[in-house]
């Protein structure tokens, strides 16, 4: 002890003022210059594809169904927003009750607590581990098919995790005595849910279902052995393929005709417009309230 | 109690099980299908590097009760390789710079700009793993090829693995920086979202004994929050492993040829079961099925590995990856 203490005493003596100072303003402009550099390698990616894909855009490929090399990607478009949306409504449910128990001080702590767990190790589920099970199990299995169904089941199991997780957060955002006074009253669990845990929470919710939304517009895996690719719409829910955005920049990238290139580079763009736009809006929520 | 509000409960409990429902069936399907491999290759699958899908159109071989195409082999030495040296490349990158960054936020950029900053760090996260392989195919691979790889080949010849041919730009190190984008963002918001957990008062105790900005950042955030840094880089890791389509996209998607040099091309777990699972297909006996299940199988255990001990170190609310609420 008192020899660390006795060797403190002697570094600070030979420290000077001035050498701390410089390895303050080294260490600012040096982290300075690594963040500086990752934000502008980052910004001309996303320059780059913004770019690429007007250059590329015409009418016909934002108004026409096409496959990966011919046509145009209204189809994926229309598609991603369906199975979106299909995921969306086998998640959405789940989340909302799940997180109202977790929440519930009435509710069994053991049980709670197993529920968040599990939810955390579910986000770290490989999202292609997710895709191969959808295939086995929900396509094969299950007799499914390349469908709506089945990529939206493939999709849901990644948003339920982000929406629970959302979703719980912002009912804990509650002040308790709020609650408590409710239940003092006399209220019971299906009230103080939907008169106060719905209301007040809304806003977080919201910006819950934006993002994952965002995140799961730009999924791949999940969907390629689950959703397949169709140069229509699809005609119903079983059976009957869908098209989405993010098949069409991998696949038309890899093909060899510069149409097909073209309209990888239109469905980048679209997509990181879209999900920009969706956390931009979801931010704006929340700091608004 | 009035039933409709027991029967309301009771609905909750049911709905906040549907998570452990799903893990666990996606473990209990993922073992279940791979059981024909298993006993199949043994503990060939985790010692040889070869992958073929056999023929077709000759009759199956019985191996231990179970039958597989002839000529057939699964091992996934490869992709396993892979998936480690592109992770390890991938964190190598993105850890100090993360940390670098998160320091900077926190202690030299105004209040105003953070906010900013970390507003445009969590907007890059959610950028789709598609669009990084696109700019990777279009953008990074024919820099690596006609300019950085040359160089280094030139230049950094005496390391080891640096000398020899170039392939062609996808591989190993496209992969790498890749990843290295991806997780970046998330590493960095966690980091910056532990190193704002440090008391104020504390803070302002050492800077009114007059330490810099530096000495504060050194002796006391990043000790304070070392915990929270650790779990954000594991959980970033067990990003990496996972990435499926980015890496799909520039890793090259090399099978059976083992990488002879930093410039050669690879595979990984994630993106071998994307781009076999096609041919999987077609296999009469779904061994090739069985397989890819048992791959993913270890990539699965790998991956939750990593996050849950990345969680059991950071403890729960530092991780929230780039959802801040």
């Amino acid at each position: 002890m008192t020899n660390s203490y006795a060797k403190d005493q002697t570094e600070l003596k030979w420290k000077s003022v001035s050498t701390r100072r410089v390895k303050d303003k080294v260490a600012n402009a040096l982290s300075f210059v690594v963040l500086g550099t990752m934000i502008v390698i980052l910004i001309s990616i996303f320059i780059y594809v913004l770019n690429a894909g007007a250059t590329h855009i015409t009418w016909k490929i934002l108004s026409t169904f096409g496959n990966t090399s011919s046509g145009g990607v209204l189809n994926a478009i229309v598609g991603t927003w369906m199975l979106v949306g299909m995921g969306l409504v086998f998640s959405l449910p789940p989340s909302l009750l799940g997180a109202l128990y977790i929440v519930n001080a009435k509710s069994n702590g053991t049980i709670s607590s197993a529920a968040r767990l599990f939810t955390d190790v579910l986000t770290s589920v490989p999202s292609i581990v997710i895709g191969l099970f959808a295939y086995l199990v929900l396509v094969i299995r299950y007799h499914m098919g390349f469908s709506l169904i089945a990529g939206g089941l493939a999709l849901s199991v990644m948003m339920l995790p982000y929406l629970l997780r959302i979703i719980e957060i912002s009912f804990k955002n509650i002040p308790k005595e709020q609650i408590e006074n409710a239940y003092a009253l006399g209220a019971d669990d299906i009230r103080v849910a939907s008169r106060i845990y719905l209301p007040q929470a809304k806003v977080g919710i919201l910006s819950g279902i934006l993002l994952a939304v965002s995140i799961s517009a730009g999924e791949t895996a999940q969907l390629i052995y689950s959703a397949g690719f169709n140069n229509a719409l699809p005609t119903g829910f079983l059976h009957s393929q869908v098209a989405y955005l993010t098949y069409v920049v991998w696949t038309g990238i890899n093909e060899p005709t510069t149409y097909s290139h073209d309209l990888a580079f239109v469905s980048a763009m679209i997509l990181v417009l879209s999900v920009t736009a969706l956390i931009l809006i979801s931010k704006y929520i929340v700091r608004r309230k | 109690m009035k039933t409709s509000n027991k029967f309301f409960n009771f609905l909750t409990l049911l709905m906040a099980a549907v998570p452990a429902v799903v893990l666990i069936s996606i473990i209990v399907f993922v073992v279940y299908y791979s059981i024909p491999s298993i006993k199949y290759n043994g503990i060939s699958f985790f010692t040889t590097y070869l992958w073929n899908p056999g023929f077709q159109f000759q009759a199956p071989i019985i191996r231990h009760g179970v039958p597989a195409p002839a000529g057939s082999s699964f091992g996934l030495d490869l992709f396993l390789l892979g998936t480690l040296s592109t992770s390890a490349l991938a964190i190598f990158i993105a850890f100090p710079v993360s940390f670098l960054v998160s320091l900077n936020v926190e202690l030299y950029l105004p209040a105003r700009i953070k906010k900013f900053v970390v507003s445009m760090i969590e907007l890059f996260a959610g950028i789709p793993s598609v669009v990084y392989g696109l700019w990777g195919i279009i953008v990074l691979e024919p820099l690596l090829f006609n300019n950085i790889e040359p160089w280094m080949a030139q230049h950094l010849s005496f390391i080891p693995g640096f000398k020899g041919e170039i392939y062609s730009g996808a591989g190993l190190i496209a992969s790498g920086i890749i990843l290295s984008f991806m997780i970046t963002p998330i590493v960095t918001s966690v980091i910056v979202n532990s190193f704002d957990t440090v008391p104020k008062e504390v803070k302002d105790g050492l800077f009114s004994l007059g330490a810099t900005k530096w000495e504060v950042g050194k002796y006391l955030i990043t000790r304070y929050s070392r915990a929270s840094t650790v779990g954000g880089t594991l959980l970033g890791i067990g990003r990496a492993l996972g990435e499926t389509m980015a890496v799909l996209m520039v890793s090259g998607a090399v099978t059976n040829v083992l990488p002879s040099n930093l410039y050669s091309a690879t595979n990984t777990m994630a993106a071998a079961i994307a781009s076999l699972l096609d041919s999987a297909f077609t296999d009469s006996t779904g061994m090739n099925l069985a397989a890819l299940a048992e791959l993913a199988m270890v990539l699965m255990l790998i991956a939750l590995a990593a996050s849950v001990i990345g969680r059991k170190i950071a403890g729960r609310g530092a991780l929230r990856g780039y959802e801040s609420d």
